[in-house]
């Protein structure tokens, strides 16, 4: 069909070279050619924030970012967000305050979240939420995202176990 | 009781590790070998008759499997198109006519996503338009007949494709002497479930297999979805296999049957597993939340006293049925409000559109009804120059009163539950100017109508333990909460139980995952079964001890009170006279248990109510009146559940059902222009996020009284927060700045152009 580009990549560390297509999108190499299926898809316009991965550190929207990219760049998905099955204290964060219900959109708070706390590791409350303004949870679990986020704070400060 | 070890706690969800490393499988992560990609064409205009489908441009397309309209389906062994809940209105495909933008008339299968999606582009829709039925009123009108060859369901008028009514007493009577009669209409607005994911499906068709039929799907209800294959494809319910994985949001928008059919026809054709997977787009037009118009007059006596209601609920369920004949019993029913009134009279009508049908939606039309309901008795109460907190503790139904005469008595004190929702804002300390207060309580009858649930545990040889339901986990915890009941009975540690999802080939059955029913309903056969198994467990270790002993399963080990300690591997092998040394070769041990609604055929649903789900709510708001913007400062959400099996749950799912009833009230609308719908994408349709969480917190307050129906005294949760809302709001809305608007969501607009118009109020 269209131009095709050789790329190479790491992904979660993990280097790949590809043969992709110029229009190809992140989203598409992720999910279907690295089976990287933590990358979730939903509103295909840059709106909902589900599709969140790091390019280079910072927080993309997979679903309108052009795989190539990737070329040269480190890319990080939830996959991986966990060192060897241990958790990042954010992962743990939401886990121990069940910041999920239909889990559907958690992967990219988890992203966007990780963004955060990278570049503001004490950001407020309420720069958390504006910061996280970007992410949609159709279920409603804005209050124990928050917390989520602020008791990673409080593990990375060392303020609890 | 013995004290409780795991309900009550607040326990790791058993899906958080899964959901937070992204192992968390959805139906859209599933690709199975040789798969193919299906993608639906769809009406471009919302009525006419389908002239003819050219696919000969699709089908020349390098990488298309095939492409199928209705025409094709009589071959492919389709021996009745249409599906539905109790009105079977809706084809796999358009035949003759289409009814709504977006009604799938034909689909195209590709080699993959992308081929499948431009070959679907070049297919040519032939429709010659007719007339277009875009309101309830011109539905009833006559204008055109949506389904010309259905009767209507309503003696008077066309369009209606279910009706109900509940009366009771002399409501023209009451009416005609009462001292007071408050007349009003009130606006629900059309609205999407919008799940972050769309609907999605996997069907392979194998002939050859045992089931003929395997599906994996996102879906609410497998066990309906498999009967309704199995009909339509004239299989027996063996021959179908119906799995799912874990759903990305569903709030009703995923019952009954939706894409399975065609999927399974395509797949059928072509031999290989087909996948169809909907764009986000595609979602907003597969089912919608019924917009509503309520005309309603309640009469008071000399006394102050309601004495009469008459409510008329018209239901726009789009092109088809859908949902709405169950929406429309229960909106007929709830619409009369939890207070004890001795005249009423409520007709609902679900009316044909050519809209986006509309079905279930978290609530299942209390929502819509209270906004009513409960907006009148807050003007009510203003007429009466009573605080609206206490002219509804004087008239709120009591702990064991009926809602209707041959209901299941109230298992709930609705005062104290208002009352702690009133003082969560401060109810009656001065208010700052621009401000104000509302409030407004909800009832609804939990658990849908007569259901059965089964129910299985098996504690296997190693110490590990299964439960296994037909229950699917849609975000609500309901697999935490069946592990903790598990984990409870049989005396094990929570972490040793898994919680399969559900397989309609080896899950036992349940009805379907909606109504607030998990945890009351499939959670008591988890129980039955759960002490069923260990009931068999207790007989072993008292075999063993020689007495009735207390004991814990502790992994792998049997620990008894007297000291005793057992591998349970050992107690099997003893017991069942099998070697120790095969492990598997022991088996399990396995509880069964069952749940069913009692039948009371006095009770005016039919069956009596399972429990009644209570939601309560508070808010304090400021209005910007330069702007008509209208800012949540402070909501406090009360819900009943009676006992909190999972606490941190049950917040959780409250707060969520009152956010997404923030979104109906000031924003969430899906709008029209003619019969294509403008906004059906993210970008337009603007959902609840962290901005309308109110500035000084969104609170849900759980009451705990042990008085539900459920295990360990619970009722359900989760939709209870959806009902208060939007009455509370707009009352708060009219102490603010006086402004009297019965027209959803109160956009800033609305809000402002009722600024203007300050003297005169919205009839």
């Amino acid at each position: 069909m269209g131009q095709r580009l050789n790329i190479t990549t790491h992904v979660n560390q993990v280097r790949h070279d590809l043969d992709i297509e110029a229009a190809e999108l992140l989203i598409d190499v992720l999910r279907e050619r690295l089976d990287l299926t933590g990358v979730k898809r939903s509103c295909d316009v840059q709106i909902c924030g589900t599709c969140t991965v790091h390019l280079e550190g910072a927080a993309v929207s997979a679903c309108t970012t052009l795989a190539a990219e990737m070329d040269g760049s480190e890319v990080r998905t939830v996959e991986g967000l966990a060192v060897e099955d241990r958790l990042s204290s954010l992962q743990q964060a939401f886990v121990d305050e069940g910041a999920m219900q239909c889990g559907f959109c958690t992967p990219g708070f988890l992203l966007t979240a990780t963004a955060l706390l990278e570049e503001s590791p004490d950001a407020a409350p309420e720069e958390i939420a504006e910061y996280l303004s970007g992410n949609i949870c159709r279920c409603g679990g804005y209050n124990a995202i928050l917390a989520a986020v602020m008791r990673a704070q409080a593990s990375d400060r060392g303020d609890v176990g | 009781m013995t004290e409780l070890r795991w309900v009550g706690t607040p326990t790791e969800r058993v899906d958080a590790r899964d959901k937070v490393t992204g192992r968390a499988k959805y139906t859209s992560d599933i690709r199975l070998a040789g798969m193919a990609h299906a993608v639906l064409v769809r009406s471009p205009v919302c009525s006419g008759s389908l002239r003819g489908i050219d696919i000969s441009a699709a089908e020349a397309v390098d990488g298309v499997v095939c492409v199928l309209t209705a025409a094709d389906l009589s071959d492919l062994g389709v021996v009745d198109p249409n599906f539905g809940l109790t009105v079977l209105d809706q084809s796999i495909l358009a035949r003759d006519r289409v009814r709504f933008t977006g009604d799938p008339v034909a689909a195209v299968v590709g080699e993959t996503q992308a081929i499948a999606e431009h070959a679907a582009r070049l297919v040519v829709v032939d429709v010659e338009p007719s007339t277009e039925v875009l309101t309830v009123d011109d539905a009833l009108a006559g204008i055109a007949l949506v389904h010309p060859e259905r009767d209507s369901a309503d003696p008077e008028f066309p369009n209606v494709a279910a009706r109900q009514e509940f009366s009771h007493g002399d409501v023209d009577a009451a009416l005609a002497e009462a001292a007071y009669v408050h007349e009003a209409t009130y606006r629900f607005p059309l609205m999407s479930q919008c799940a972050m994911e769309a609907h999605t499906c996997i069907a392979t068709w194998d002939p050859h297999g045992s089931s003929q039929l395997e599906i994996i799907t996102g879906t609410q209800q497998p066990f309906k979805v498999r009967s309704d294959l199995a009909r339509m494809f004239d299989l027996r319910h063996n021959q179908v296999r119906v799995r799912t994985g874990y759903v990305g949001g569903a709030y009703g928008g995923k019952l009954l049957t939706k894409y399975e059919p065609i999927t399974a026809a395509l797949s059928r054709k072509i031999g290989r597993p087909v996948r169809l997977v909907l764009s986000a787009e595609e979602g907003f037009r597969t089912v919608a939340r019924h917009g509503a118009v309520i005309h309603m007059r309640t009469g008071v006596d000399a006394d102050g006293a309601l004495i009469a209601r008459d409510s008329r609920v018209l239901l726009d369920t789009g092109a088809y049925a859908d949902k709405g004949p169950g929406v429309v019993k229960k909106a007929a029913y709830r619409v009369k409000g939890p207070y004890d009134i001795p005249n009423y009279r409520s007709v609902a009508l679900a009316v044909y559109t050519n809209k986006i049908p509309a079905g279930a939606f978290r609530g299942y039309s209390t929502p819509q009804v209270a906004w009513a309901g409960e907006s009148a008795i807050n003007e009510i109460a203003e007429h009466l120059g009573e605080d609206p907190l206490e002219f509804r503790r004087k008239r709120l139904l009591a702990r064991g009163g009926a809602f209707m005469t041959g209901d299941t008595p109230l298992d709930a004190d609705l005062v104290d539950g208002l009352d702690q929702a009133a003082a969560g804002v401060g109810w009656g300390s001065v208010l700052q100017p621009g401000r104000g207060r509302g409030l407004a309580s909800g009832v609804k009858d939990g658990g849908g109508g007569p259901s059965r649930a089964e129910a299985e545990v098996r504690i296997l040889a190693d110490g590990s333990v299964e439960v296994l339901t037909g229950t699917c986990e849609i975000g609500q915890g309901a697999l935490t909460v069946f592990s903790q009941i598990t984990a409870e009975e049989v005396g094990c540690r929570l972490d040793v139980v898994t919680a399969p999802m559900p397989d309609t080939g080896s899950s036992p059955f349940d009805h379907g995952t909606e109504a607030s029913r998990s945890t009351v309903l499939v959670g008591s056969a988890v129980r039955n079964a759960a002490a069923d198994a260990a009931s068999q467990l207790r007989a072993l270790v008292h075999r063993w001890r020689g007495s009735e002993v207390d004991f814990t399963l502790d992994g792998r080990v049997v620990r008894a009170d007297d000291g005793g300690e057992i591998e349970l591997a050992d107690l099997l092998s003893d017991d069942r006279n099998l070697p120790r040394t095969a492990e598997f070769e022991l088996g399990s041990i396995v509880g069964r248990g069952d749940h069913f609604t009692l039948v009371g055929k006095d009770s005016p649903l039919g069956t009596p109510s399972n429990f009644y789900e209570v939601g309560h709510g508070a808010v304090e708001i400021e209005v910007d009146e330069e702007t008509g913007q209208v800012k949540l400062l402070k909501y406090v959400s009360v819900a009943d559940v009676g006992k909190a099996i999972n606490p941190k749950n049950c917040v959780a799912q409250d707060e969520g059902s009152t956010l997404m009833a923030i979104g109906h009230t000031l924003f969430e609308e899906l709008a029209f222009e003619g019969g294509e719908p403008v906004n059906t994408n993210l970008a337009e349709y603007r959902v609840p996020g962290f901005d309308d969480i109110p500035v000084e917190g969104l609170h849900a307050v759980l009451v705990e009284n042990g008085d539900g129906p459920g295990p360990y005294g619970a009722k359900g949760a989760g939709e209870g927060g959806t009902i208060p809302v939007a009455p509370a709001v707009a009352a708060a809305v009219h102490q603010a700045c006086g402004v009297r608007l019965r027209t959803l969501p109160l956009t800033p607009e609305r809000v402002f152009e009722a600024l203007q118009n300050r003297e005169g109020e919205e009839s």
